[in-house]
Order: structure tokens, then C-alpha cells, then sequence
């Protein structure tokens, strides 16, 4: 058989398109989203199976969307809205903050709302700043909404199966620059549950939590240190930040004793503290060494050569490790 | 010159142009003057009730003075219609033939109140009858194009009204949402209650160049003033404008020119702040919706004065019993708050959803990815 190798984009797209055939209540609504690039190519062809009703282009008036969603959604609709950059959609944060978020509770969980909101960060090719800011720290403090980061093919397209039928509201966050990366997806209809983080290696010398696109970057680093040092670090992709698979970081932690934690944000108060204090507070007096590693708290510049400064790389990343585990590459 | 020029800056010196209510059908108008005069009873007892006492511990937006839209609106929507209410939400709650009982008892916080007291006044909802309500002004009028737009795809029938104050219309969400609905031609009503005040701040300090519904005419053709305290002129108006609605599935905005005579929030008599005076109380005091119909009723002997005893009587007690059994109701004894937030992994056994869930998670770790 043949396998069913898929991009990142196209491994949305299928996932889109088995959803739309198995319920005909799933709805993709977003700027541009029947056109032909189809947000890049997560959404491309939609539109000729399923109709502009099914896969609506809106206006830019993305308070009114997200707040449409709510409407929808109390008529059993499930509605995936696409945002091209998380930056637009800050229009809509009174529909996240004010009614979807709070909306089952109030209602006393009569009412619920199956509602999923892509957004895109961009990242590099001088996106600047309004174009790269990723907010899953923001909307992971708030209780009432999930967020996930998927990282590759495969999660991507589980993790969007899954909101999509899950009649709780998700964020999903997408890197924009993992859109190409191409994994094997299997063909059929799958869902990954949240709060359930993936080990992406096993090891015993330093655990790397990371988020998002810094997962794989990890796993490459995790696999340079195997062969090049015989060290073995293990590599956890948290998938989802809310809820948090709180079991798979404290275990980990309490395995190796050293930590560093990757997130592709500014670092103050943001989901890096929040794994920091859940190892310390569960280290059972045992000694955790606990580093991390964020975006400065500052705004990603536009020029190319400033913009990588800025940026996490695998330069800076090893470099902590080295230095975390007393290490002298020269040794 | 018609009513269309008058607003609330002038209307005090255009007494003349304020039309007359017309005469309907007994039946209908009895309908409509027991659901007002209950409100009414309803909400001045609720008022009373509810300083000192302080027992109802949840902000409360009175619509004393409002009541001619809800009475509507009590007649002219069928279940599967669905309405979204601002913050003074007692009228149109109970407009959807929701039990008075449960809001009461929402009002104390009490696990029997609609919401399992979760809610409170202002975001009081009861999803069984299609109602749903919330404080943050313009935010229910987007939703309410969302379920329009659903409504129109389901193409059973069914529309959607949405109430707001003339202070939802400073809000950028509002103009999204008339554009839209004016655009896709959605079976949705707009009903703008302009009682001319965001809480103290009247209407021309806060909006410039005319009457709202003319600007919104600007979309489409479908936007009407009306006054608003009338209430058969009301039902008639609002009766045809649904079956248009229903029958050719458009938008329609209706600005309906009323007054609030409880001040913004809770029971206290507010003209000590200084934002209006007696005298323009007291003028629309001789306009009240629920004292108007009420005399036009006697005048044709549809009521006297036994009737109206009766029914005061029987309101009076129906809200007695609600307070009653509010108070004596229950708190919730759990803060079971976790649960009723989606924060949560999914319960699978609960889902039922034809995907197959026989995937094994770690299936990613296996898979080389190719990019970095």
C-alpha cells in the first residue's frame, strides 16, 4: 500500500476534509479560506467538495466571526475558524475571554460550544513584529479553553480531529514554519487526546520539555548529543499546554534531575514558569536543576540577521546544555 | 413632520408627534397587558427585595419602564426561535416562557436558579427555551448574526432576535454585525431598546451625526424608528416585521424609543447623581407602556378596576411564592467549578463520535519527520 507521507499543511487539510465527510455540521470559516492557496494549502480544494456554505470566506471583522461562531455553535454546528496570524485574531479576544471561555460554566454545562480557532504564527523571512507573536501562554491562563501546539504531521492532524468532535472550545497554535516538514499520517480518521504529552525520545542524562516547533528542533539536538557524546536526553513535546500532562513533566524531572524547558515565547510569565513551578513543587525534596529557555522580552525584529538573534537556535540551545551538564566538547 | 425626527434631545418639546397606540385584537392586547403588568409587579417586588436585604447578591439591571418589548416579544416567538438579551435581562428571560421561579432563584445564587446560580442576573441563560443573555454590551448582538446565519443554513423556519440599548451602537461590533447580517441577508432582528443612557451618559455625548437607524439604513432598506411604549402599535409592528422576516429571510433593525425608570442598576432612586431630573422622569412616567395600555383597556371596557385587582393579586403572588422558594432553596454544597470548564481531558466513554480511537499514541516518535 501506499503510504500516506503528508505535510504538515496537508496532513490540516486531510483532517479538514474527513471531518467535513463524516459531519455534515463541521463548518471552516476564515479569511480566504475558499480560494486557492487555502491558507497555505491547509484549506486548498475545500471548497469544490463541500461548498462556500461549508467553508465560509468572511470579512476582516474578526470580532464578528469568532462571536458568529458562538451562534452556530448553540445551533450544533462545529465550527473550525482560520486565522492566517494569531496577531488578527486579538480582535477577537472579548468572544474568547468573555463568552466562549466562561460559556459552559455559566450555563451551568448545559450549553456547549464546539468551537476551534486555528491560528498561525509566523516565524523568520523577516516577519516582524506583528506577524510572529505566539500567545498559547495567554490563552492556556485561561480556564474554559484548551490549547494545543502540535508539532508535526501526525499531531497536527489528531489534535484538529479531535477539537473538532471534542464540543470544547480549542485554541490549536501553528507554527508556520513547520507547515512543510512531512512525516507519515496515517490515512484514517484519528484523534489525540489533550493533557497527553509525547516522549519523543527517552533518556536519562537531562530532560527537554519543549513546546511546538522547538520539539523538533530538540529531538534533532537529543540525537546530535547521542552520537557525537553518548549522551542520552530525553525529549518531551507537550502537545498541549492546557490541560498540561503535568504526570509525563514530573516523572520525567524526577528521572533525569535536570531540566531545561524550551518556549517559543517571551519568558516571563509565560508557560516556561508555569512547568518550572509544577517541577519544583512536586520535587519531593529531591535536587531538580531547572533551566529555561524563551524568546527575549522584547518585540522579533523584521531585519533577517537581528531576527536571528533573536530566535532560539541549535547554537544557543546546545550551548546550555553543554554548560548545564559540565561539559567540555573538547574533552 | 413624523416621529422619525423625534429623539430623546427633543421629544420633550415634540410631545404632538408621539403617536397614539392603535387597537388591536382583545384577546392579543389582554395578552399583552397581564405579561407587562406582570413584569412589571415582577421586577418592582425583586427591586424591593433586594436592598436592604442584600440576599440577591449579583448585579441586577431593572428594566422598569422597558417592559413593552419583552410583553412583545412573549407573543411572537415560537421555541425553536432563539433570543439573546443584554444585561436587563428579567423581561425578555421571561418573554421566552422561562419559569419565573428559576430566575428568581438565580438571583440567590441558589443551585435550583436557571443557571444553578452560577449566572446571576446579567448572564442568566435558559438553553432549554433557546434564550441567552450577557453584560458585555455588544458582544450577544455577534452571536445572535452566528445563530442567525445557522438558522438560515438550517432553513427550518426559525430566526433569531437580538435586544441591546442604544450604548451597544458605540461598539465597532455592532456596525460588523449589521454589515454582515445586511450582506448574507440573515432572519435576524435587531431590536435596539434606546433608552438614552449608557449609565449616566446620554446618547449625544457619545454619538455623533443622527439617528442610529438611519445610519444603519445605509446597509439596507429594512431599519425603522418606532416609539417604543406603545405596546399594540409594538406587537403589530413586530408581528409583521417576523413574518417578512420568516417568510424572505432578511435583517431588520428596529430602534424603539423608550425609558428606564429604575435607575441603571439596582432599586435606588438615582436623580440625587445629577445625570437627568424629576421633571424628565416625570414626563415619561405620563408614557408609561404598562399605565397606558391599562387605561386604554378600561376605556374600552376590556378591564375595570375588579379585573385589574385580580390580576395584581395573582402576580403578586406568583412572585411571593418564587421568593419564597427561592430563599428556602439550597446552595450548591460542592464548588464543583473544575467540572463545568472544558480544562479537562476528554472523557472518551462520553464522546460519541464514529472516528476510530484505536491509535496508539506514540506512533509520532516512530515516524522520522523530515524538515529539520
Amino acid at each position: 500500500m501506499k503510504k500516506n507521507i503528508l505535510t504538515y499543511a496537508q496532513s490540516i487539510k486531510e483532517a479538514l476534509q474527513q471531518s467535513m465527510r463524516l459531519d455534515k455540521d463541521v463548518y471552516v470559516i476564515g479569511q480566504l479560506v475558499n480560494y486557492s492557496p487555502g491558507v497555505f494549502g491547509t484549506t486548498t480544494g475545500l471548497v469544490d467538495e463541500f461548498k462556500s456554505i461549508r467553508v465560509q470566506d468572511f470579512p476582516v471583522a474578526e470580532s464578528l466571526m469568532t462571536s458568529m461562531s458562538i451562534g452556530m455553535a448553540l445551533k450544533k454546528k462545529k465550527i473550525v475558524l482560520v486565522h492566517h496570524r494569531i496577531d488578527f485574531m486579538l480582535y477577537s479576544m472579548d468572544a474568547i475571554v468573555n463568552w466562549i471561555s466562561l460559556w459552559r460554566l455559566k450555563s451551568n454545562s448545559q450549553s456547549n460550544l464546539p468551537i476551534t480557532i486555528r491560528a498561525i504564527v509566523g516565524k523568520g523571512w523577516g516577519q516582524g513584529p506583528q506577524h510572529s507573536k505566539s500567545f498559547h501562554s495567554w490563552f492556556a491562563n485561561l480556564p474554559g479553553i484548551r490549547v494545543a501546539i502540535p508539532s508535526s504531521p501526525f499531531d497536527v492532524k489528531g489534535l484538529l480531529i479531535e477539537s473538532i468532535f471534542s464540543n470544547s472550545p480549542t485554541v490549536i497554535i501553528e507554527h508556520r514554519s513547520l507547515f512543510d516538514n512531512v512525516q507519515e499520517v496515517p490515512s484514517r480518521m484519528y484523534r489525540i487526546p489533550f493533557g497527553k504529552a509525547s516522549i519523543l525520545k527517552k533518556g536519562k542524562s537531562l530532560s527537554i520539555i519543549s513546546i511546538g516547533y522547538l520539539s523538533q528542533l530538540a529531538l534533532k539536538i537529543s540525537e546530535d548529543f547521542l552520537k557525537k557524546y553518548n549522551i542520552d536526553i530525553e525529549v518531551i513535546d507537550l502537545r498541549t499546554i492546557s490541560p498540561l500532562d503535568k504526570k509525563a513533566i514530573i516523572k520525567s524531572s524526577l528521572k533525569t534531575r535536570k531540566v531545561l524547558i524550551l518556549d517559543p515565547s517571551w519568558q516571563s510569565f509565560g508557560a516556561s514558569a508555569e512547568i518550572f513551578s509544577l517541577i519544583y513543587e512536586n520535587s519531593n525534596t529531591k535536587k531538580i536543576l531547572v533551566k529555561r529557555l524563551g524568546y527575549p522580552d522584547s518585540h522579533t525584529p523584521a531585519s533577517s540577521y537581528l531576527e536571528n538573534k533573536f530566535y532560539l537556535n541549535e547554537k544557543k540551545i546546545k550551548n546550555v546544555i553543554f554548560k548545564f551538564l559540565n561539559f567540555k566538547k573538547n574533552k | 413632520m413624523s416621529f422619525l425626527r423625534v429623539n430623546h434631545n427633543n421629544i420633550k418639546n415634540k410631545k404632538k408627534l408621539i403617536p397614539r397606540d392603535i387597537n388591536i385584537k382583545k384577546s392579543t392586547s389582554l395578552k399583552l397587558y397581564k405579561f407587562a403588568k406582570k413584569l412589571r409587579i415582577v421586577e418592582e417586588r425583586l427591586a424591593k427585595e433586594y436592598h436592604p436585604a442584600n440576599e440577591m447578591r449579583c448585579p441586577v439591571h431593572f428594566c422598569i419602564g422597558q417592559e413593552a418589548v419583552p410583553a412583545v416579544l412573549s407573543l411572537v416567538l415560537s421555541k425553536k426561535d432563539f433570543l439573546f438579551s443584554h444585561h436587563r435581562s428579567h423581561g425578555y428571560y421571561l418573554s421566552k416562557k422561562s419559569p419565573l421561579k428559576k430566575l428568581v432563584a438565580e438571583l440567590y445564587g441558589k443551585k435550583n436558579g436557571a443557571n444553578g446560580g452560577l449566572a446571576g442576573s446579567q448572564d442568566i441563560s435558559y438553553n432549554k427555551n433557546n434564550f441567552y443573555s450577557g453584560a458585555i454590551l455588544a458582544g450577544s448582538i455577534g452571536i445572535a448574526v452566528g445563530n442567525a446565519m445557522a438558522q438560515k443554513i438550517d432553513n427550518k423556519n426559525g430566526i433569531t432576535v437580538v435586544g441591546f440599548g442604544e450604548s451597544a451602537c458605540d461598539v465597532g461590533l455592532f456596525w460588523e454585525s449589521i454589515n454582515y447580517a445586511f450582506l448574507k441577508k440573515l432572519p435576524i432582528l435587531f431590536i435596539c431598546e434606546n433608552n438614552n443612557y449608557s449609565v449616566f451618559s446620554p446618547q449625544n455625548k457619545r454619538q455623533a451625526g443622527g439617528e442610529i437607524f438611519e445610519k444603519v439604513k445605509i446597509f439596507g432598506r429594512y431599519s425603522e424608528k418606532v416609539f417604543g411604549n406603545n405596546i399594540c402599535s409594538l406587537y403589530k409592528k413586530i408581528n409583521n416585521i417576523l413574518k417578512s422576516i420568516r417568510k424572505k429571510s432578511h435583517p431588520f433593525f428596529l430602534e424603539v424609543l423608550t425609558y428606564r425608570f429604575s435607575s441603571h442598576y439596582g432599586p435606588q432612586n438615582d436623580i440625587g447623581i445629577g445625570y437627568r431630573t424629576n421633571k424628565e422622569v416625570n414626563f415619561w412616567k405620563e408614557y408609561c407602556p404598562v399605565t397606558m395600555l391599562e387605561n386604554k383597556l378600561i376605556k374600552k371596557n376590556f378591564i375595570n378596576s375588579n379585573t385589574i385587582e385580580l390580576i395584581n393579586k395573582k402576580f403578586s403572588k406568583d412572585i411571593s411564592e418564587a421568593i419564597n422558594y427561592s430563599k428556602k432553596s439550597n446552595f450548591s454544597k460542592k464548588l464543583n467549578i473544575y467540572n463545568l470548564n472544558y480544562n479537562s481531558i476528554t472523557d472518551y466513554k462520553k464522546e460519541i463520535v464514529k472516528v476510530d480511537k484505536n491509535v496508539k499514541t506514540s506512533i509520532a516518535s516512530k515516524k522520522k519527520i523530515i524538515g529539520y
